[in-house]
């Protein structure tokens, strides 16, 4: 089961979307790793993703798993993030209107999961601001 | 290194047994495998599981070797996630291949049936990256879609396409006298069943399953002894690529799959062209599809067109998952790699109760989490 302590070690990686770059190769990983998986070196550096990308897949679930129960349908899509990608909730989005290839960016808001009954909050993506855009 | 050969093997009906509990069902799986080799007791036991944490139980070898009658031998639990079955044979093959030991017996054992679906599929999820994916509330039909929508929309593969892989495995499964889902479907059926995790459809899916398959070892001077149909284990490979789907080099790829049967295939000395049978791990029809490019079975993008052609039926080389995989035979997850070898050997041995695809060599390729881990093994009559 998720705990508070496991949200609170998680929130720089989760929120601010902290990856690693390895400083030998360029290779960028998403979840972070303690050393490179491309070519092994241990010199990797923390970076910040673009929190601004693009969907690379999506999908629409209709069976929850235990504790999301009260978020169905739940979508989630992988977003390319620059060199990286994110697993993640969309949100502000209809399912009908998501597709491979939408621009999304990244926003903070509860988990449908709660933790010995208190919210958490997580990072999300959302359809670009269409108006925002046009600036 | 010592040649490793099978010499008894057993397994389970696959289905939802409310009424019998994971000792049960290793006891009933082991006893087949130790009684084909004349009742032989193994000097130790090695147990592929992933989830017998739903039960409450844990300490697997001690508990299910003591109920067995075995107490006093040596064994542990091996675990990794849905592969479980195939890393377990790989340690228990690394026993005899060593000299340490001359009779080892790896049994596969799976319970599933145990708690509400939510709580199972949190648990199967547990094979993915717990920190930064389940907590976005991810299910293993829910990755498996992510691939198989990126997969279908790269190569242009349709839905009924994608479809022709549970039909067939419906089909084969027919036959097999242990197979969880025995029920003819058709492409249509599959497009109209439930939608899981868009695109995944329940037809798509592997079911729930419980079940329990065992495979008794031995030494090369022990095997004649103890078999008139001995199979030598010609080759055993295993890889690993990344927990999580997101951070993969490629999203239509396997990795792992390629890796591990790169080592098997070097180990036997065989190609994909010489195998006559396999049983891949079909989890979703979309791991099908991709398993058999990695293997070489079918080009790039092709896998789920070739199966929609018509490929991979008796009397083509290679049949492929003539028990009728984990679709249909079904997929209690920790014990699928055994029975998958226990399939095989059965298919090499001429005696396997359903389709007979025949043959002089054999693979199998079990995967744990989506292709987190991968276990090729080549058996040879």
């Amino acid at each position: 089961m998720l705990t508070i302590q496991r949200v609170w070690r998680l929130q720089e990686k989760l929120i601010k979307l902290v990856g690693t770059e390895c400083t030998k190769c360029g290779h960028v990983c998403y979840p972070p790793k303690a050393a490179c998986p491309h070519c092994g070196s241990r010199e990797v550096r923390k970076i910040h993703l673009p929190r601004e990308g693009r969907v690379l897949s999506y999908t629409i679930l209709n069976i929850p798993v235990e504790g999301f129960e009260s978020k169905v349908p739940l979508i989630l899509a992988l977003v390319e993030l620059g060199k990286a990608r994110i697993l993640t909730q969309l949100t502000d989005v209809e399912a009908s209107e998501v597709y491979i290839g939408m621009p999304v960016e990244a926003t903070i808001r509860k988990s449908p999961q709660m933790i010995e009954g208190a919210t958490h909050y997580i990072i999300k993506f959302k359809p670009v601001d269409k108006e925002r855009l046009k600036d | 290194m010592n040649k490793v050969y099978i010499v008894g093997v057993g397994m389970t009906k696959v289905g939802k047994f409310y009424d019998r509990s994971i000792r049960e069902l290793a006891a009933e799986a082991i006893f087949k495998a130790l009684d084909e080799a004349g009742n032989e007791r193994p000097e130790a036991i090695i147990v592929g599981n992933m989830l017998s944490s739903l039960a409450e139980q844990e300490n697997l070898a001690s508990l299910i070797a003591d109920y067995a009658g075995l107490r006093g031998i040596s064994g542990f639990k091996v675990e990794g996630a849905c592969g479980s079955g195939g890393v377990a044979f790989l340690a228990a093959y690394s026993l005899i291949a060593s000299g340490i030991f001359k009779k080892v017996l790896v049994i596969g054992v799976e319970k599933l049936s145990e708690r509400p679906t939510p709580a199972t599929s949190r648990g199967l999820a547990w094979a993915a990256d717990a920190d930064y994916e389940l907590v976005h509330g991810i299910s293993f039909a829910g990755l498996n879609a992510l691939v198989m929508r990126y997969y279908m929309n790269k190569y242009g593969v349709s839905r009924e396409e994608m479809a022709a892989w549970p039909v067939l495995m419906h089909d084969n499964a027919l036959q097999n006298p242990y197979a969880q889902l025995k029920k003819k479907i058709t492409i249509e059926d599959v497009l109209k069943s439930p939608v899981i995790a868009d695109p995944v459809r329940l037809y798509d899916a592997s079911p729930l399953s419980d079940g329990a398959a065992a495979v008794l070892l031995a030494s090369e001077e022990l095997a004649r002894k103890l078999s008139d149909t001995p199979i030598h284990v010609a080759g055993v490979g295993n890889a690993l690529d990344s927990t999580d789907l997101t951070s993969r080099y490629e999203l239509d790829r396997l990795l792992a799959s390629k890796l591990s049967a790169e080592k098997a295939f070097q180990m036997a000395g065989v190609t994909t062209e010489d195998i006559d049978v396999a049983e891949i791990h079909d989890a979703y029809g979309v791991t099908a599809a991709i398993s058999l490019e990695e293997l070489g079975f079918a080009p790039r993008g092709k896998g789920a067109k070739l199966v929609y052609e018509g490929r991979f039926r008796v009397g083509d080389k290679p049949v492929v998952n003539p028990s009728g995989g984990l679709k249909a035979r079904g997929h209690p997850v920790g014990a699928t790699g055994i029975y998958q070898i226990v399939e095989v050997a059965m298919q090499l041995r001429g005696d396997f109760p359903g389709i007979k695809a025949g043959g002089e060599v054999g693979l199998t390729q079990n995967l744990g989490g989506v292709g987190a881990n991968a276990t090729t093994v080549i058996l040879k009559r």
